[in-house]
């Protein structure tokens, strides 16, 4: 199968010399079209960073990153950005959404980035709003939406523009246990339904049962790559 | 559309700041606009009362008469010229002129005079003579029972010549053809004050003058009024083509010593104006810069999720476009009557303000689209200059920067 998410030799360093950190410490992996992936470990690891890296929203020191087999590096700023446009979707810790725009709106900016039609995107807004359990509640501004709502609309921000990669920053972590698993379920059956490669970091013991391959950080090193065949359903 | 409601919304976000701002805005386009006005609407009144004292707004002579005024380089196809003037809708008076210079005598004394040659009933119509004669009547064409036509004379050659109204005035001067040139004429009118331009100026019939001067029914100058006063040299520039062997000159050329000085405090009030601009740019400048700073993370969400740099940029630029117009519009409400009142009505002056050698008391602004105009643009220009390095900072960063911050 092939990849598309190919890391080499790749590092991250904070500070200089004595206060010097080695966030991400040359690492080198691969993520297959359609896995979905834990990246797990405790809080400093570089969960974070390496998502950031992957997806170009943060620049490496050294090592390369290729997502559908380009070397983002090799990118322009237009370039990245229109590449996380139509082919990334993100999810961070914080909900992240834009506070004067209202939940549909929220899904509406990023296909209007992606010059889709007007009629469309409205369609394709109650399509997404639909999908995470959201049906009515689509002219409420983040403010007016509870955190476990708000991280919905942001999966299905992520959703809306159709990208083969979803990274999410600890999606649940400030969710409670039960509406982070909710959550994570809806994200798995994106990923089952729609073969959407999604890679998302936790510390969460829960949480991570239910992915099928857990790449375990350590000092901004993988200490532990394996797969998990007995995820829960 | 959605970019314009986020824009919308992101001004409301701060509402008490982004009043201010517009505000500072408004403000300033009131200011710049009033002064506008007044600089455009004083000056049109320092011209109108210029031009119409005598040079009016274009002059014509024959070539080369100005710069050696011998009596005998004249306009000798008057009939011609003055049907041109008729028949062309942008001028909408004209005056014929003989010029010289003669010696007056009256009972004891003698002082060298301008003499100006005018018909009494064109003349009224280019320049404000009529209201100028300070006692007497303003005169006409008609010589006396005795055969001597009337003259009007400058308050100066009255004083220094000490005659009045009904005493004889005797010219020399020189003639056409180099011949002596003496007439008697009998004082109708005393023009002006001690201060006015032609203080020491005779004005004869033009008739008279022609005589005096044994010239046949030629003159030595036009002058014209046209009926839009800017666009004098335009016009005059059009006159000039057809009449090749004559010289058609704007009061500009012919008053350069006035126009100059005119023209430099203009450049002065510019610098009001510059003022003006530089304290909304800093206002404005300062507002954006706090509204970027403080949405540093949010852009850096929007540039996660797909923005391009350049398009932040835009959006930034937008909002700040936005504010402006909003504010613009709003002050137009305001500006309109308040420069249609200054335009129309306008105010007195305690003191008269002496203006490149024009007095004048009666303050009135412009109304026209370039009053507006001009300023909106400039303000458009600034704002948008101001919005741009605040969009290029927050374009610049990497997502990942952005979002760190809190
Ligand atoms: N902006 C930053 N400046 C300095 N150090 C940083 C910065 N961001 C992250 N780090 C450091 O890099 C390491 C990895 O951080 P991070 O990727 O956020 O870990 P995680 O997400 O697993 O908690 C930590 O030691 C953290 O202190
Ligand atoms: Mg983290």
């Amino acid at each position: 199968m092939s990849m598309v998410i190919e890391i080499e030799n790749l590092t991250r360093k904070y500070g200089k010399g004595i206060g010097e950190v080695v966030a991400i410490n040359e690492i080198s992996l691969n993520i297959e079209y359609g896995e979905f992936t834990a990246i797990i470990g405790p809080s400093g690891s570089g969960k974070s960073t390496l998502l950031n890296l992957i997806g170009g929203l943060d620049k490496s020191d050294s090592g390369s990153v290729l997502l559908a087999g380009r070397d983002i590096a090799k990118m322009s700023g237009s370039q990245m950005s229109d590449f996380r446009r139509d082919r990334i979707g993100f999810i961070f810790q914080a909900y992240n959404l834009i506070p004067v725009l209202s939940a549909e709106e929220n899904i509406e900016y990023i296909m209007l980035l992606q010059g889709i039609p007007s009629v469309k995107r409205k369609e394709r807004v109650q399509e997404m709003l639909f999908l995470v359990g959201l049906e009515g509640l689509g002219h409420r501004r983040p403010s007016e939406l509870s955190g476990g709502q708000q991280q919905r609309v942001a999966v299905a921000r992520a959703m809306a523009s159709k990208p083969e990669i979803i990274l999410a920053d600890e999606p649940t972590a400030n969710l409670d246990s039960k509406t982070g698993m909710a959550l994570l379920d809806m994200m798995r059956q994106l990923n089952e339904d729609q073969g959407v490669t999604f890679v998302f970091s936790t510390h969460d013991e829960m949480i991570m049962k239910r992915a099928r391959r857990l790449i375990h950080l350590r000092d901004g090193l993988v200490a532990l790559d394996e797969r998990n065949s007995n995820a829960t359903p | 559309m959605l970019l314009l409601r986020m824009a919308f919304r992101n001004l409301f976000r701060q509402y008490r700041r982004t009043i201010l701002t517009a505000l500072s805005i408004g403000g300033g386009y009131i200011v710049f606009v009033l002064s506008v006005s007044l600089v455009e609407g004083s000056y049109g009144n320092v011209i109108d009362i210029f031009t119409k004292d005598s040079v009016g707004h274009i002059q014509i002579h024959r070539k080369s008469y100005r710069e050696k005024p011998k009596t005998y380089l004249t306009i000798d196809n008057r009939k011609e010229l003055e049907e041109l003037f008729h028949k062309e809708s942008k001028i909408i008076s004209f005056a014929p002129r003989v010029l010289s210079m003669a010696l007056a005598y009256g009972k004891e004394k003698s002082t060298p005079v301008k003499v100006l040659g005018i018909d009494p009933n064109l003349e009224s119509g280019v320049t404000r003579i009529k209201e100028k004669i300070f006692s007497g009547d303003y005169f006409d064409s008609i010589p006396n029972a005795d055969g001597y036509y009337k003259a009007m004379i400058g308050s100066s050659i009255a004083k220094s010549l000490k005659i009045n109204i009904g005493d004889e005035l005797i010219l020399i001067g020189q003639g056409a053809e180099g011949s002596i040139a003496n007439d008697i004429f009998i004082v109708s009118s005393i023009v002006g004050n001690e201060d006015s331009f032609d203080r020491m100026t005779v004005y004869l019939p033009l008739i008279a003058s022609q005589s005096f001067l044994s010239l046949s029914d030629e003159v030595h100058q036009y002058a014209l009024l046209v009926n839009t006063p800017k666009r004098n040299v335009e016009i005059a520039d059009e006159l000039q083509e057809t009449l090749s062997n004559l010289e058609v000159a704007p009061w500009q050329r012919i008053e350069t010593t006035f126009y100059q000085t005119m023209q430099a405090d203009k450049k002065g009030n510019n610098y009001t104006l510059v003022l003006i601009v530089f304290l909304v740019f800093v206002g404005v400048l300062n507002t954006i810069l706090m509204s970027v700073l403080e949405r540093t993370k949010e852009f850096g969400v929007i540039r996660a999720i797909g923005c391009r740099p350049s398009k932040l940029i835009l959006l930034i630029n937008l909002e700040t476009m936005f504010l402006t117009f909003l504010s613009i519009s709003l002050s137009l409400v305001i500006v309109i009557p308040m420069i249609y009142w200054f335009a129309n009505t306008g105010f007195l002056l305690s003191e008269p303000i002496d203006m490149g050698g024009v007095m004048f008391q009666h303050m009135r602004g412009e109304f026209s689209l370039y009053v507006f105009l001009k300023p909106m643009i400039i303000i458009f220009i600034t704002s948008m200059l101001v919005s741009l390095p605040p969009g290029f900072r927050a374009a610049r960063m990497t997502p990942k920067n952005a979002m760190d911050i809190n």
